[in-house]
C-alpha cells in the first residue's frame, strides 16, 4: 500500500528510510545512525526524548503510513520523561478525557495536538517490540531483519492527522484601557507613553 | 521600549538581583554544566567529571560576568542523586554565584534540595522547577527545606496557548489542584522566578515571549527562560549546522536578544561553554534597552553593562 505523499508528514529528529518497510525504530534517548544498506529496511528511525510532543510525532507519522506494522523501541530510556514507558502505555491504554496517557510513568504524559482517533488507529495498526535499554546494534539489526517485510500492510488508508482544533472560542480581542498595542486579553501597551498595563 | 505599570519585584539570591523594569537591572545569565552528553562528565551516575575542565568553564563564565556586568548563575544538571550532591559541592566551592538544581527526575531534584539544606547552601540554590508534574513528595521536601527560590514553569501540556499557560500558574487549569504560584508559596518559595516554558519551534515557542510580557504585567515577578531550546529543537536549523556551525550559533545567540526584548530578566542560555558569546550579546541588548528606557526615569544599576562597557 502506498503511504501519504510527502511522508514522513511531521518533521523531526529522525532518518527516513524505506517507506514500504514494516518496521520503524524508536531509539528513545539514544542516537543510532544506520548505514544506507540498513536504511532500506526501516521506514524511519530516530530518538524520542519526550513523553508528550515526541509521542505525538511518532503517532502522526505512523498512522500516515499503513506499511508500518511494527515499532521497535530500543535505546536508553529517556530519564524522567520515560518516553519508552509512555509509548507502551499509550499503545496499551490510550488516553483519558483530559488527554493524559493512561498509566504512563512519565512526568507530563499528555496528548494535546492529535485527535483520539489517531491514537486508536495507532493502537490497532502497530505492534510494539519492547527492547527498552537495548543498545547493541547487532541485536537491533537482527530485529529489523526479522520484521522489515513481515506480514501485510494495514488494511486502511493513510490517516492524515490534523492538529486538534481547540474548542476555545476565537473571539475578537479588544484593547482594554488606555493602551493601543494588544498583548493579551487584559494586557496592553500604550505606545506613546510606553506603559504596559 | 516600555515600562510596566505593575510594580516589578526584584529578588536577591546570594547577592544576585533578578527582575525589575526593563533597563533597570542587567539580564542574569545561567550556563548549564554537567548536562547530558557534556564531554566533561565521565560517569553521570556516579558524578565523576573532569574537575579541571569544569573549573575552567565556571571561572570563564564568572570572568564574562565581571567584564560585562551581567550577573551569572550556574545551572547544574544531574541525572543521578549521587551526582547532584557532588556537583553542588564542586560548584559551590569554585564560585559564590547562585546555582540551579535541575534534573529530569524528581528524585534527583529532591535529593539536591535536601542536600543544600543539610550543608547550609540553601540560600544559594534555586529549585528548577515547580511544574505541572510536581508530586506531593516534592512539595513536602520543598516545604521542609531551606530553599526559598524556585523557577515556576508555565508548561501546560493540555493547553499550550498563552491562556492555558497563564491559567496553569493562576488556578491550576484543571491540571493541578491549585495554581502553581500558590503551590510555590505553599512550599515556602518567596523568590518566584517565572519560566513561560520554551516549547519547540513550531509548537508555540513564540508564545513564551508574549507570556513574558503578560506575566510581568500581571504579577510583577521576574520572568526568564531557556530560550536556547527553541533553536536547538529546530530540525531545519540543526541540518544547517552541518553546513556551517556559525549559522546555528548566530540563531542560538540571537534568541537571547529576543527574550531580552520581551522583558526577560534571566536567561538559561544552555551550555556554559557558550559564555564568551552569550555575555556580549546580552550586554549589548541590555545597553540598548537601558538607553531606550531612559525616558521612563529608569536608572540602570551601577554595574549594569551600560555603566561598564560604554
Amino acid at each position: 500500500m502506498s503511504c501519504m505523499h510527502g511522508w514522513p508528514v511531521v518533521k523531526g529528529d529522525y532518518q527516513a528510510g524505506n517507506d514500504k518497510s514494516r518496521i520503524c525504530v524508536v531509539t528513545l534517548a539514544s542516537h543510532f545512525e544506520l548505514v544506507p544498506e540498513c536504511m532500506k529496511k526501516v521506514a524511519i528511525i530516530g530518538p524520542c526524548h519526550t513523553e508528550n510532543l515526541g509521542i505525538e510525532k511518532i503517532i502522526a507519522n505512523v498512522v500516515a503510513n499503513p506499511n508500518i506494522r511494527f515499532i521497535l523501541i530500543c535505546g536508553e530510556e529517556s530519564r524522567g520523561h520515560m518516553s519508552g514507558n509512555t509509548l507502551k502505555a499509550i499503545h496499551a491504554n490510550g488516553i483519558d478525557d483530559n488527554g493524559r496517557i493512561i498509566s504512563s510513568e512519565g512526568a507530563i504524559p499528555f496528548i494535546e495536538n492529535i485527535p483520539e482517533d489517531a491514537v486508536k488507529r495507532f493502537q490497532v495498526q502497530v505492534q510494539l517490540i519492547d527492547r527498552i535499554g537495548e543498545t547493541d546494534m547487532k541485536i537491533i539489526l537482527q530485529i529489523i531483519e526479522e520484521y522489515h517485510n513481515k506480514g501485510d500492510a494495514f488494511s486502511e488508508p493513510p490517516m492524515i492527522v490534523h492538529a486538534v482544533q481547540k474548542k476555545r472560542k476565537r473571539e475578537k480581542l479588544e484593547i482594554k484601557g488606555a493602551g493601543d498595542v494588544l498583548i493579551s486579553r487584559d494586557v496592553s501597551l500604550d505606545a506613546s507613553s510606553g506603559i504596559i498595563a | 521600549m516600555f515600562r510596566f505599570q505593575k510594580e516589578q519585584k526584584i529578588v536577591n539570591i546570594a547577592g544576585v538581583k533578578i527582575g525589575g523594569q526593563p533597563g533597570e537591572l542587567a539580564t542574569v545569565l545561567a550556563g548549564t554544566i554537567f548536562y547530558p552528553n557534556h564531554k566533561i562528565v565521565e560517569d553521570g551516575g556516579q558524578g565523576v567529571f573532569d574537575k579541571k575542565k569544569a573549573e575552567v568553564l565556571i571561572n570563564k563564565q564568572s570572568s564574562c560576568a565581571d567584564e560585562t556586568g551581567n550577573p551569572c548563575m550556574v545551572h547544574i544538571f544531574s541525572s543521578s542523586e549521587v551526582g547532584i550532591k557532588k556537583y553542588i559541592d564542586f560548584v559551590s566551592e569554585i564560585t559564590e554565584a547562585p546555582f540551579l538544581i535541575d534534573s529530569t527526575e524528581a528524585c534527583v531534584r529532591m535529593e539536591g534540595v535536601k542536600y543544600v539544606t543539610e550543608v547550609g547552601l540553601a540560600d544559594r540554590a534555586i529549585n528548577n522547577s515547580i511544574n505541572m508534574a510536581i508530586t506531593d513528595d516534592e512539595i513536602d521536601v520543598l516545604r521542609h527545606s531551606g530553599v526559598d527560590a524556585s523557577i515556576v514553569m508555565g508548561f501546560n501540556a493540555m493547553d499550550s496557548s498563552l491562556e492555558g499557560r497563564i491559567a496553569l500558574l493562576e488556578n491550576g487549569a484543571n491540571v493541578a489542584e491549585k495554581g502553581l504560584i500558590q503551590i510555590a508559596e505553599d512550599c515556602g518559595i518567596s523568590k518566584i522566578l517565572i519560566d513561560p516554558s520554551i516549547t519547540p519551534i513550531g509548537n508555540g515557542a513564540g508564545i513564551a515571549l508574549r507570556m513574558t510580557l503578560v506575566a510581568k504585567a500581571k504579577w510583577g515577578y521576574p520572568v526568564g527562560s531557556g530560550i536556547h531550546n527553541a533553536p536547538s529543537s529546530w530540525n531545519w536549523l540543526r541540518n544547517k549546522k552541518k553546513e556551517d556551525a556559525l549559522i546555528y550559533k548566530a540563531c542560538d545567540m540571537g534568541s537571547i536578544g529576543l527574550q531580552q526584548m520581551a522583558a526577560g530578566d534571566f536567561i538559561l542560555y544552555g551550555p556554559i561553554g557558550n559564555a564568551p558569546y552569550v555575555f556580549p550579546m546580552a550586554a549589548m541588548a541590555d545597553i540598548m534597552i537601558a538607553e531606550a528606557a531612559a525616558d521612563f526615569d529608569i536608572i540602570p544599576a551601577d554595574d549594569h553593562p551600560i555603566n561598564k562597557l560604554v
